[in-house]
């Protein structure tokens, strides 16, 4: 015999897997499964004002936030001191860990401890918070 | 006054205000939105209105803006315009007692309350779709849906009213006023042409159309202009919009990047596109009778002109993907001339019905043929398959190709499909 490759299944990511109908008893646990965990459920507490981004840089690792990562982004959540938000900051997009301090507000990241002051005539508006991280652990 | 009141919301420059919220390089600074194949402008920022630019105008026309006035272009990009006008729609839901999809950017949604009530909705509508979606909309609301397109119209053109009019809230004179300086042709489903017919008994302005006698607009016109009428004046009676491709056609034609003139690219233009058009029905079940095929030469080539374009009775009605496919490639092939470069053609379904072809007719025609009724069965694969893992998954013929064929769209200023692909989601930088 020769020894063929093992059978893989095609991964799926359509959503839950579904249960088997059986042919001859019932299956005692049919009464009680209601789907499988849906990650959409945990991860996107609206899929309205959800959007998914991707991490470029090492500089907010301090959050738990790497590079290659993606990021959760839910654009309805208000933004608090020191929300990890993503913003737009003279036309460029930018992940940080957003500071208010009196009337002053500042961004914070690995690379500047100091939080970097706005100045007069930056253009920066605030996409959303990130409410997840999605690392690549391998 | 209290009930139920009809709003009109849309989206402000809809495909302009998509790229703005994942580019803020072009807020503040004309952007035009291009046709498919980067034909001519088919969206346009305010900036770019101001700037004179027209809906239409060929883009190599307003190529000069680019260095004079920092004009930003961009391709049409439906996957990221369709997500967020699925995001936008179903916000809208949230708020409505019914809810009606117009078109991709702009919803009839059903409110309820007081006026004052009403006003305060329309304002939470408007700042919940900037926070969350991050683009702008006018929100009209009214008694009838004609009216609150109106309102609508008043809300985008007077900035102070900060994108929201309740028009049972403004005053009557007021109201009068701006009705009888608008033309006609600004109401809900008046064209051009009609315009002109009324503009020639006199009816100029939106004012006197609504002072007009119905009878004698319905006797010259239509019933579908003598419910606008009775619209204008409070009476609701425009029902739910059918969401249809259009009045009775499905047509799948585009403009090539690249010419088409072998036998072979021009199948599989044919077959993809007959496919598509198949789907469109299956989609909204609805059966062809008519298959119009058509390729055309450009105007401005020297070589030969060749435009062949033919009609197939269907022996009954159909959207069988396998037959239309295969009708569509022999009529194409017939009709075609090896060596001409094509730069456009398509396919055109109409004669629409709901129903199938009547299977008694058939004792008459031919005997139900056993190869069509094992193409029923493939078509019924093709269709589920299509539904399940898209429309790429599967094809027929050459639309099989899992390859983007080289005459495909041409968009060449594409921004990425941020949300709807994994490889092109947007990068922040950390």
């Amino acid at each position: 015999m020769s020894s063929a490759e093992p059978f893989v299944p095609e991964p799926s990511s359509a959503g839950p897997v579904q249960a088997v109908a059986a042919m001859g008893f019932p299956s005692p646990a049919r009464d009680y499964f209601d789907g499988g965990l849906d990650l959409n459920q945990l991860l996107v507490k609206d899929r309205v004002s959800t959007f998914i981004m991707r991490v470029g840089g090492h500089s907010m690792q301090s959050a738990g936030i790497y590079d290659g990562d993606e990021v959760i982004v839910d654009r309805s959540l208000p933004v608090r001191h020191n929300s990890v938000v993503v913003l737009s900051l003279n036309g460029q997009m930018l992940i940080r860990r957003w500071q208010v301090n009196g009337s002053k507000t500042g961004l914070l990241c690995d690379e500047s401890p100091i939080p970097v002051t706005l100045a007069e005539g930056d253009e920066v508006s605030i996409f959303g918070v990130v409410t997840r991280c999605l690392h690549h652990v391998r | 006054m209290s009930g139920d009141h009809v709003a009109l919301v849309d989206v402000n420059n809809f495909y302009v205000s998509c790229e703005r919220v994942f580019d803020q390089r072009l807020v503040n600074r004309p952007v035009v939105v291009l046709s498919n194949n980067d034909g001519c402008v088919v969206a346009r920022s305010q900036e770019a209105k101001d700037l004179g630019i027209g809906t239409g105008e060929p883009f190599f026309k307003v190529q000069r803006y680019i260095q004079s006035h920092n004009l930003a272009v961009r391709s049409s990009n439906y996957e990221l315009y369709g997500d967020m006008s699925a995001r936008v729609m179903e916000l809208l839901g949230r708020f409505g007692t019914w809810h009606e999809v117009y078109s991709i950017d702009e919803s009839f949604v059903g409110l309820e309350g007081n006026l004052e009530q009403v006003r305060t909705t329309a304002a939470q509508i408007r700042a919940s779709i900037d926070k969350s979606i991050g683009v702008p909309v006018c929100v009209g609301v009214s008694s009838t849906k004609t009216l609150a397109k109106f309102a609508n119209h008043i809300a985008k053109r007077n900035a102070n009213l900060g994108g929201v009019c309740v028009s049972e809230l403004m005053d009557q004179d007021v109201l009068d006023k701006i009705m009888s300086l608008v033309p006609a042709t600004e109401v809900w489903g008046v064209g051009r042409k009609t315009g002109a017919k009324l503009a020639g008994m006199g009816i100029q302005s939106i004012a006197d159309l609504k002072a007009s006698d119905p009878l004698a607009i319905r006797k010259k016109f239509s019933v579908v202009l003598q419910r606008t009428v009775f619209e204008l004046n409070g009476q609701r009676c425009i029902g739910p919009v059918e969401e249809r491709s259009d009045k009775g056609q499905v047509m799948f034609t585009r403009s090539f990047s690249t010419p088409v003139r072998t036998r072979e690219a021009m199948e599989e233009v044919m077959s993809i596109y007959a496919q598509k058009a198949a789907s469109r029905l299956a989609r909204e079940n609805r059966y062809a009778s008519l298959l119009t095929v058509t390729a055309g030469t450009s105007r401005f080539a020297k070589g030969e002109a060749s435009f062949p374009t033919t009609q197939v009775r269907l022996r009954r009605p159909t959207r069988d993907p396998i037959v239309l496919t295969r009708l569509a490639i022999a009529a194409m092939n017939e009709l075609m001339r090896p060596g001409v470069d094509y730069v456009r053609g398509g396919v055109i379904l109409s004669g629409l019905s709901d129903t199938p072809g009547d299977q008694q007719l058939d004792l008459f025609g031919e005997a139900a043929d056993p190869k069509e009724q094992e193409s029923a069965n493939v078509s019924q694969v093709v269709q589920n398959i299509s539904a399940k893992f898209g429309a790429q998954a599967i094809g027929l013929g050459r639309a099989g190709i899992a390859q983007v064929p080289d005459w495909s769209m041409k968009r060449e200023h594409i921004s990425q499909r941020f949300t709807t692909h994994w490889d092109e989601l947007p990068v922040v930088k950390a």
